[in-house]
């Protein structure tokens, strides 16, 4: 059974129609890459997974449960989703441990000693423990996103959603944060990835789902959609996006 | 009666006038903290409330409003002790000002940052005390010690309310020794080193919680 199942999933701001009826799900330990133009709804697939953005229709399955439903606990939805985002959005006024720590402590409830031990854990596991003290100006975007990516393990999320994890990034570190993610999926996290970033998509996937004009336009391997697709449109996407990467 | 004697004096009244300027400016953090905080969580109607009481309070002169508290309310049966007028009147109109400073500093909290904490599960509130005052603070550090100068230089009014403090002593030695341009060269004096002695307590603070990446502009 699919750990999220999302059916017919639309989105409309004021009159613009960001989703159209998106169909996708993602089983236990997968990874499912999701990739699509600038601006054809991507990030507000994302949001609506964790009720950042409400949905206008459609049903969102997750672990059985209809997350859409106005009685849904969203706080406690959006704790069992990791969320790791574009721009890092680490907290600046706070250390790297301080920025793992925060949430064990103020809603998991963990004392200071325990978030602490848990935090250099998770940072650790991403060799980022030698870091702890520094604040974010003083680290690289690179172990900027191991930070953020530590915060969202430390809650022991079901499933962890990457918007866009290297498009802030220069291609070095890109490919450093590619293969953390990919050693992620080998320990059986199940992960979901909007990206442009046609190396990193294929790098964790061989399958990928094409988002267009709010619908799932197609989902298949990177070969097929390149070479073989129907729609020229498609094909030019991620040729074009071949070529430059 | 010599300089020094004018002076130790004069010093009898430094007490209060410390006192009347960290009651006064306290009040103002507090205020502040609660209007800014109150509008963020935004109920609706209460935005209104509060907008009004900063645009109604800037523009109100602490003395008239000290002798409304102090004066006023008394014919209404509620007899305030001098020290809670000031918090009332120059308390309030700081904060006032610093609700407005805060609001600025607030605009300068990172939005991607507060999404994150949402993500997490975080709570408003949480979110609020937890990462939007913190770094609000940090921000809008120039701004509240201008505030709280500023209250130091308001608080000669509690005079006015029986409060001796510097001012105070200085009228009365000034009517009774004649020497007024030696006592109120003395004054300015006292003000100065309570100011630097202020400002210095406050660049602690700010270097104890000073933040790389974080720095006010
Ligand atoms: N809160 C909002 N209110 C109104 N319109 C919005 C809102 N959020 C997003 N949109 C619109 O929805 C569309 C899709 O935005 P979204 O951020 O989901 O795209 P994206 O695929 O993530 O783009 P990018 O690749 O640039 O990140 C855009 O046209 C955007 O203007
Ligand atoms: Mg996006």
């Amino acid at each position: 059974m699919a750990l999220i199942e999302i059916n017919n999933l639309v989105k409309v701001f004021d009159k613009q129609t960001v989703l159209a009826g998106v169909n996708l799900s993602l089983v236990e330990g997968d990874v499912k890459v999701v990739m699509g133009p600038s601006g054809c709804g991507k990030s507000t697939l994302l949001r609506c997974l964790n009720r950042l953005i409400e949905p206008t229709s459609g049903t969102i399955i997750f672990r059985g449960e209809d997350i859409t439903k106005p009685e849904v606990d969203v706080r406690a939805l959006r704790q069992s989703i990791g969320f790791v985002f574009q721009q890092f959005a680490l907290y600046r006024h706070l250390t790297v441990l301080e920025n793992v720590t925060l949430a064990l402590r103020k809603i998991r409830g963990m004392s200071r000693s325990e978030a602490k031990e848990k935090a250099l854990h998770e940072l650790s596991r991403l060799d980022m423990a030698i870091h702890c003290d520094k604040y974010p100006s003083q680290i690289s975007g690179g172990q900027k996103q191991r930070v953020a990516l530590a915060r969202a393990l430390a809650m022991d999320p079901a499933v962890v959603v990457f918007d866009e994890p290297t498009s802030a990034l220069d291609p070095i570190m890109s490919r450093e944060v590619a293969m953390l993610i990919k050693n992620l999926h080998r320990d059986n996290v199940t992960i979901m990835c909007v990206t442009h970033d046609l190396l990193l998509g294929r790098y964790l996937s061989e399958r990928v789902a094409f988002l267009d004009h709010g619908i799932i336009k197609a989902e298949d391997t990177f070969e097929n959609l390149c070479n073989n697709h129907s729609d020229p449109q498609i094909r030019s996407f991620f040729e074009r996006e071949a070529s430059t990467s | 009666m010599s300089f020094l004697d004018i002076v130790l004096q004069l010093i009898q009244g430094v007490n209060y006038t410390v006192l009347v300027t960290l009651t006064c400016s306290a009040t103002g953090l507090v205020v502040g903290l609660i209007v800014v905080g109150l509008r963020r969580l935004s109920f609706p109607g209460l935005r209104f409330l509060l907008d009004s009481f900063t645009y109604i309070f800037r523009a109100i002169p602490v003395l008239v409003l000290l002798f409304m508290v102090y004066f006023g309310l008394p014919m209404s049966g509620l007899k305030v002790p001098p020290l809670l007028a000031m918090a009332l009147s120059l308390g309030l109109i700081a904060g006032a000002y610093i609700a407005e400073v805060f609001r600025g500093a607030l605009d300068l909290v990172d939005a991607s940052e507060i999404i994150a904490a949402q993500s997490m599960g975080m709570s408003r509130l949480q979110i609020l005390i937890s990462i939007e005052f913190p770094q609000m603070i940090r921000f809008a550090f120039p701004g509240m010690v201008n505030e709280f100068t500023t209250v130091l230089k308001y608080s000669p009014f509690a005079y006015t309310v029986g409060i001796p403090e510097i001012t105070k002593q200085a009228m009365n030695l000034a009517s009774t020794t004649m020497r007024g341009i030696e006592i109120y060269f003395a004054v300015g004096i006292l003000y100065f080193v309570i100011y630097r002695i202020f400002l210095a307590g406050l660049q602690l603070l700010e270097r104890h919680y000073r933040v790389p990446g974080l720095e006010p502009k």
